[in-house]
């Protein structure tokens, strides 16, 4: 039996009609990525011991007949950002090559009590700093669809990971579309939640007022009941929402198409936006129509300015949260006898990638006394009116629908040389994060070479169900995210 | 030439909070195993995000009410950027733009020190630095890491090490009634950075600053005095010298050498070194409600300034006996409530017990003569017997050995010349020790006073007898009957009544 093609619920089942243990799912897991992701590499470490153990104690549970948690028998691949005890963590960088965390992060402590096994820690950016992968301090990570291209970025790892079926989820973080686009381009749904609505405790911070924890999978269903479980107020977390947290599961069919109002955003449909992207998304929001949703052309003028204050405010809040990183308490050291500053320029100069680097002096001159009003300060004025432009948007329409990435996945190696090529094709994520507002991404079919496209549903604060129900009734009508690439 | 100092203080207090600024750890370092109490959060590991201790918070808030300042209902943390090994994140996070409390004000020795801020920041580790095999090495123990300290800024308005010393002193005892920490400069739990120049009046008319320096490390009250006045003194010869004035480029940091009695140079301050001070994104903003400010400024029990009003024009005590007895917070407390049940217990006033009203609640009370009088011999014997014996035996004040009723006794005793206050003093000591009423030790011991004349005649007549050559001085010099008096109290054990004895004995030599 395919064991990767079913969803959480039916693996559950499966245990519980007690017609697969959960050493056998397991097995076939492990298998599949012994043999499978040689050529994706989507995996940076393979927890082959805990997902075993983990196995064990589940089949012990049903053995005597005691309940097992909600997510029992799924497996997941975590992002290589989220700190797992006991297993080396490495943030794809070489400053962590060897870190063997001494706590968790609240986000995956909650799924393992779920009794989900981890199957293994996925490639990322380093620190969750790119847009392709390519910048990790490791490998890069191949699209599934074709091993040529990258999965997208930062979470490429696991983006790929769930593409293939190597796992029923993965975690990620979406900071300014690292969930979004590498779903969309890797042909996987990928919600990115409101800013709050998951802790960020135990997770490598990249910039704190950005960073969004997250969940991919197949379909939205399983997004739900995932999000279901990692939702929710962390006493660890200062920035965590303290909001309840309905039953997304409950809710997938609330939504009423009939009557939706869709904003399309006319600065997302620009030139700019490769002609297939565009069609295949546009055929996205005619297929909403079709169940009786209303079209409507809506405007989010400050769109353009969303990517320069994005890469101010970023590599700001970065450059200081990097600051811990000197080999001294923890990661990869170089001792050198001179004195302290050329210590902290040998560890930090040896190990650091060059994105990271990139970002931490940019990040350092923006926040640099002369420079601090004229870049920090401006940037956070009009991130206040991005904010106020969506809700203001979505005070007048239900959601608005965009596509996520200007172009369908491009190639190993591309765009490597020139980083801010890199940083525009972000144009469509980053105002989403800049606002704080959730934002579902889905696919919605392939262009003429066979590589994924999606879309995303962008909703207003703690509008999750709403999303997650428009993309599950989406995905009752469609059937582009239960495509599987051939490997 | 005129030279004025300029002196500005920064005061940093550790909080004897139960746990760390931004975690749940132990705030508990001193004299603790290294690295024992510690946490990913303190320790900045990676993905630890900080969560505000909300009673460091209001402990501040308070502390700066108590200084005249006035709380921001919103404020927020800040990132301070820099790298040393004992900062564990590679940031403190602190206050800079919006403190919690701002604008206040203490007067020392006449002159008004204007109070810029306090606010509420993160202590750093502690490094320690070794040689050993031939090695240079730097310990570094994470415990401090974390623990809350209230940082207080005042403006460059103290003009003397004096003023300097008692500015501190001030602070310490107003933060210690308040209970927020020990503000031991020993310990470490109070520290303080002075920043001194010089304003120079030529004889020509011209006025020039000299550079600030900062100095640092000064490890105790006298250091604090003893480094100023160096400072100033090499301040000014520098400038004999150099003629240099300030500028926005030549503020230097200078250490303390306690041991040399001098401060060096330790660094260069570029204008002031970018910290890249950014608004702390982990922390949403701070806000309290007016009602919760008014509840943190109701907890702050009278403090020592009032206290020393209060027993100056209601007690009637001295200035030096107010101040004395104010110093320490449960010495004062622990006066005053032998007073205040004497208002109670006497209703001279129809109140409800109350301990520590304040100065307005207690004008207006009639019969306040007998209070004063009340409140001036217990001063006395706080002061004076309590104290000493006190000082023998190097113990705190014991409220569970002072019974008021006692001192109500004696006062009386006293007040009707059945006790001399020599013998107060004594009995009071006595009861202190052993609990029992100090009247009924002095009837134990037949100390009981005699104000019999006839009693005390006798008794004169017997010490004229024998001391004929006094009797002869007296007829010179008057105050040889000191002598004689003196020999009376010895002949009936201290309990003649000294006053009568005086005017018997000036009778009898007539």
């Amino acid at each position: 039996m395919d064991y990767s093609t079913l969803s959480i619920p039916q693996i559950r089942q499966l245990l519980l009609d007690k017609k697969a243990t959960a050493t056998e799912i397991t097995q076939f897991f492990l298998d599949k990525i012994k043999l499978i992701d040689p050529q994706i590499k989507a995996f940076i470490t393979i927890t082959e011991k805990e997902a075993l153990e983990k196995a064990a104690e589940i089949d012990k549970k049903i053995a005597n007949n005691e309940t097992i948690g909600k997510l029992a028998g799924s497996i997941m691949a975590v992002k290589d950002i989220f700190l797992t005890k006991d297993i080396e963590t490495t943030a794809s960088s070489q400053v962590l090559k060897g870190y063997i965390p001494q706590y968790s992060s609240t986000v995956y402590q909650k799924l393992l009590d779920q009794d989900a096994i981890i199957i293994g820690k996925t490639n990322t950016d380093p620190f969750a700093f790119g847009g392709s992968t390519e910048n990790s301090g490791f490998f890069t990570t191949k699209n599934p669809w074709n091993l040529d291209m990258i999965p997208g970025g930062s979470s490429g790892g696991s983006a790929a990971a769930t593409a293939a079926n190597l796992c029923h989820f993965a975690l990620g973080t979406d900071t300014g579309g690292s969930i979004r686009q590498p779903a969309s381009l890797c042909g996987v749904s990928g919600l990115k939640p409101t800013y709050g609505l998951n802790s960020r405790f135990g997770i490598t911070a990249m910039a704190s007022s950005f960073d969004c924890p997250g969940v991919f999978a197949r379909s939205v269903d399983d997004i739900a009941t995932v999000t279901q479980i990692t939702a929710g107020h962390d006493k660890n977390d200062a920035t965590s929402t303290h909001q309840t947290i309905p039953d997304y599961s409950s809710l997938l069919d609330s939504v009423n198409l009939k009557g939706l109002k869709i904003g399309l955003p006319k600065e997302y449909f620009t030139q700019a936006i490769n002609p297939e992207v565009k069609a295949k998304v546009l055929e996205a929001a005619k297929v909403l129509e079709s169940k009786g949703a209303i079209l409507k052309e809506v405007s989010l003028p400050s769109t353009n300015l969303g990517l320069a204050v994005y890469y101010i405010l970023v590599p700001s809040e970065i450059s200081a949260n990097m600051s811990r990183y000197e080999g001294i308490r923890f990661g990869q050291t170089a001792p050198d006898g001179s004195n302290i500053i050329s210590y902290y320029m040998n560890v930090r100069g040896q190990f650091m990638e060059p994105e990271v680097k990139r970002r931490i002096i940019i990040g350092t001159y923006a926040l640099s006394s002369g420079y601090y009003d004229a870049y920090y300060t401006k940037a956070a004025k009009v991130r206040t009116l991005i904010k106020q432009e969506f809700e203001s948007v979505l005070a007048d329409v239900d959601v608005i629908l965009a596509p996520v990435s200007p172009t369908s996945a491009w190639k190993i190696g591309e765009k490597c040389s020139n980083p801010l090529e890199m940083y525009l094709a972000d144009a469509y994520t980053v105002c989403i994060n800049v606002a704080g507002v959730p934002s579902l991404a889905l696919p919605c079919g392939f262009n003429s070479n066979n590589l994924p496209i999606g879309f995303q549903l962008i909703g207003n604060f703690f509008e999750e169900s709403k999303i997650m129900s428009i993309g599950h009734q989406y995905q009752q009508i469609t059937d582009y995210h239960l495509q599987t690439p051939k490997i | 030439m005129k030279v004025t100092p300029i002196i500005g203080l920064e005061v940093h207090v550790e909080l004897r909070t139960q746990s760390k600024m931004f975690c749940s750890c132990s705030a508990t370092h001193f004299h603790v195993e290294a690295n024992t109490n510690t946490c990913p959060v303190c320790l900045g590991l990676p993905g630890a995000l900080p969560v505000p201790n909300r009673t460091a918070c209001e402990w501040c808030i308070k502390l700066g009410i108590a200084l005249g300042c006035t709380p921001n209902l919103t404020s927020f943390f800040e990132r301070k950027n820099y790298f040393y090994p004992d900062l564990a994140k590679g940031y403190q996070l602190t206050q800079f733009e919006k403190p919690f409390v701002v604008n206040g004000k203490l007067v020392i020795d006449g002159q008004e020190i204007r109070i810029n801020r306090a606010h509420m920041e993160e202590d750093t580790g502690k490094s320690i630095h070794l040689t050993t095999g031939g090695q240079d090495l730097t310990l570094i123990d994470y415990n401090r890491c974390g623990v809350p300290l209230v940082e207080i800024v005042s403006e460059p308005d103290i003009t003397s090490a004096q003023m300097a010393k008692n500015y501190l002193l001030k602070i310490q005892q107003i933060i210690r009634y308040l209970g927020i920490s020990d503000a031991d400069i020993e310990k470490g739990s109070m520290r303080c950075e002075p920043t001194i120049n010089l304003k120079i009046e030529t004889d020509d008319g011209k006025v020039v600053y000299t550079p600030l320096a900062e100095i640092k490390n000064v490890a105790s009250l006298t250091g604090v005095q003893t480094a100023i006045d160096f400072e100033l003194n090499r301040q000014l010869e520098e400038f004999k010298q150099t003629g240099e004035g300030k500028s926005k480029t030549n503020k230097t940091t200078r250490g303390w050498d306690a041991d040399k009695n001098q401060t060096f140079l330790q660094r260069e301050k570029e204008g002031s070194s970018d910290y890249r001070y950014f608004p702390e994104p982990d922390i949403p903003y701070i806000n309290f409600t007016q009602a919760e400010i008014d509840a943190i400024k109701a907890s702050i029990p009278e403090l020592p300034d009032q206290k020393i009003e209060k027993y100056k024009t209601i007690y009637g005590l001295s200035d030096y006996d107010a101040q004395t007895i104010t110093a320490d917070f449960a010495f004062a407390n622990i006066y005053e409530s032998i007073i205040i049940d004497y208002i109670y217990e006497n209703k001279v006033n129809d109140l409800t017990k109350i301990v520590g009203k304040s100065l307005k609640d207690l004008v207006g009370f009639t019969d306040s003569a007998k209070i004063k009088d009340l409140a001036k011999f217990t001063a006395n014997l706080f002061l004076g017997a309590i104290k000493t014996h006190l000082n023998e035996t190097s113990e705190d004040l014991d409220q569970s050995k002072i019974n008021s009723q006692f001192f109500f006794d004696l006062f009386m005793a006293v007040s009707n010349s059945e006790i001399s206050a020599t013998v107060a003093k004594q009995v009071i000591t006595q009861s202190y020790q052993t609990g029992v009423n100090p009247v009924e030790i002095a009837k134990s011991k037949g100390l009981i006073q005699v104000s019999d004349s006839g009693e005390i005649e006798k008794i004169a007549k017997k010490v004229i007898e024998a001391n004929p050559k006094t009797v002869e001085d007296y007829k010179k010099n008057p105050m040889s009957i000191g002598f004689l008096i003196g020999q009376l109290m010895k002949a009936s054990n201290g309990s003649a009544n000294p006053k009568l004895a005086k005017e018997i004995l000036e009778k009898l030599l007539k």
